[in-house]
């Protein structure tokens, strides 16, 4: 039995007091081994047939920690009838194959083993419940500020409006603001001298989504209120007015199809006793200086960071709408509408003291109807505004002629279609008779050659 | 500036109009807002290559689209959408968990 039984019943004694005998043991006997399988194998050639015996007392003696728990995965010994240097011999070739390898592929660790591996699982959910917070306080203080507009505004509304708040269903349900969405509310009012309705637009800042506030602090916007006026059929003239800070009067003079078909060029606003960064566009000459009257002035002049845009005009159908010009037959629906937009400034105010400062302009608002509709055009003024509306209506004419052209064609095609089966349908043979010779006759008259016959007088 | 009109009532209940949401402003569906749209759809890409390519941050990301878009989302938007880009990218994030419980790894190559 030899050397191997006195090695291993030393290893037994030791290892009761001293957990790394095994380590030490293994420096004295001078081989070099790097982890414990190696140990394993040698021992295993020197007593092959009786290791099993002193395998299992080893394993009762040896305390088994943590890490090694798996160990005996990576040892060939745990498969039984199995020798990993027992070659076979491949009868057909009678070469030496070595035994295939056999061994347990790694299964991925367990959850509930190792949880801070899972660092950018944290940071995503982290990021999910501060978009959420960010999106409660946002949406919260949207509404405080609409609800707050509502009821700083609400008393001078009354005054002006029998109906303030209507949602468009059958009975109206909530009388105030509708909320079209976290950042933007509108409001419904009618009911008034000189205008068929007015829509206030308050457009907010997308507070509630983390995304756009961080979008916002790159590239800076404001909270912004458009108050749209329907007016009646003969409650204003023929003209078109735009007086818009610079930046928005370039945009909106690309955009609006009404300005751009009549304003010409943008005139800065110094000339006319504006502050410096507002531009006017301008149909008439004339207009400009009849709405720019000294109270007019004096607002704009006052609170020239609060108005973004004034902008009248009986010939608006919106921003220009982009399938091209060419396919449309008929020109798109006109308005008479008064437009503003008003920036809500908050930097250095409180809420409060930003929505106190709109009150004078909704009554700007109120002052220019009154004004546009006492307001009635010079006679060259007038010239000058049937002029251009007749000079539009040609152009849009001549480019949509070939897409009216086709359209009569369909029309005319689907007539013929119509009559001819209503005169199959009849049972009368002649009458079919008759139609058809007409039709025939018809169809040759335009088959026929153009160019004229001519009569040769036989010799 | 007070209106001097106060003296005569300028208010005429007869010639109220109802309000006709798609009359008052025809024109807003060109400058609508298309956010919660393109949100919806890229949450979807997101959530089915994180599905068929086992992309743990593809999930995460397509959840983090379905909350923008929730956030954008209009009152008027039929909240089916919504809900379905949500259970979408929840299942996502879960089936990829499921197959394999590794931790994930970052899109950016980690050396």
């Amino acid at each position: 039995r030899g050397g191997s039984q006195k090695r291993t019943s030393r290893l037994n004694v030791d290892t009761d007091n001293n957990e790394f005998a095994e380590f030490e043991e293994f420096e004295v006997d001078g081989d070099a081994p790097d982890d414990v399988n190696n140990v394993y194998v040698e021992t295993e050639e020197a007593g092959d047939e009786n290791y099993d015996i002193q395998d299992e007392e080893e394993e009762d003696a040896i305390v088994e920690d943590d890490e090694n728990e798996f160990e005996h995965f990576q040892d060939d010994e745990e498969f039984e009838g199995y020798d990993s240097d027992r070659t076979t011999v491949n009868r057909a070739e009678n070469k030496e194959v070595p035994e295939p390898r056999l061994n347990i592929t790694p299964v991925p660790v367990h959850f509930r083993s190792n949880w801070d591996s899972f660092y950018l699982e944290m940071l995503m959910i982290a990021g999910l419940v501060v978009y959420f917070i960010n999106f409660f306080s946002g949406k919260s203080k949207n509404s405080k500020m609409a609800n707050l507009w509502y009821s700083t505004h609400k008393t001078v509304l009354e005054d002006n409006f029998s109906l303030v708040g209507d949602d468009g269903k059958m009975e109206i349900e909530s009388r105030g603001l509708i909320k079209e969405s976290e950042h933007m509310y509108t409001l419904w009012c009618s009911g008034r001298t000189c205008c068929e309705g007015m829509l206030v637009e308050l457009k907010f800042l997308k507070r509630q989504d983390l995304v756009a506030v961080i979008a916002q602090m790159m590239k800076p916007s404001v909270d912004q209120i458009h108050i749209k006026v329907d007016m009646g059929k003969d409650d204003m003239d023929c003209f078109v007015f735009c007086v818009a800070a610079k930046k928005t009067a370039l945009r909106l003079s690309k955009d609006m199809t009404d300005l751009s078909l009549f304003c010409g060029e943008r005139k800065s606003g110094e000339k006319l006793g504006l502050p410096s960064n507002f531009s006017v566009m301008s149909e008439i000459g004339e207009v400009s200086l009849a709405i720019l009257d000294s109270k007019v002035m004096a607002i704009i002049n006052r609170y020239p960071e609060l108005i973004d845009y004034i902008h009248f005009s009986d010939q608006y159908s919106g921003p220009k709408q982009q399938e091209e010009q060419a396919s449309l037959t008929k020109l798109p629906p006109t308005k008479k509408v008064l437009l503003f937009g008003f920036n809500i400034q908050l930097k250095g105010r409180t809420v409060h003291e930003a929505i106190e400062q709109h009150k004078p302009l909704l009554n700007l608002v109120f002052y220019c109807m009154e004004k546009v509709r006492r307001y009635r055009l010079s006679k060259e003024g007038k010239n000058k505004a049937d002029k251009n509306r007749l000079k539009v209506e040609e152009a849009f004419l001549k480019t949509t002629h070939a897409a009216r052209a086709e359209a009569a064609a369909a029309r005319r095609e689907e007539k013929r279609r119509q009559e001819k089966e209503r005169i199959l349908q009849e049972d009368d043979p002649d009458k079919q008779r008759k139609w058809e010779e007409k039709e025939m006759k018809r169809q040759m008259k335009k088959k026929a050659p153009k160019m004229k016959q001519l009569k040769v007088k036989a010799l | 500036m007070h209106t001097s009109t106060h003296t005569n009532d300028v208010k005429r209940p007869d010639r109220e109009h109802r309000y006709k949401p798609q009359v008052a402003n025809p024109n807003s569906v060109a400058t609508e807002d298309l956010t919660p749209d393109y949100m919806n759809i890229l949450g979807m890409i997101f959530s089915m290559c994180g599905l068929m390519m086992r992309l743990k941050w593809c999930a995460w990301v397509a959840l983090y689209c379905s909350c923008i878009s929730f956030a954008n989302s209009r009152v008027n938007d039929e909240t089916k959408q919504i809900i379905s880009s949500f259970m979408l990218s929840i299942s996502a994030v879960v089936m990829s968990y499921l197959q394999n419980p590794q931790p994930m790894s970052p899109p950016w190559p980690t050396y």
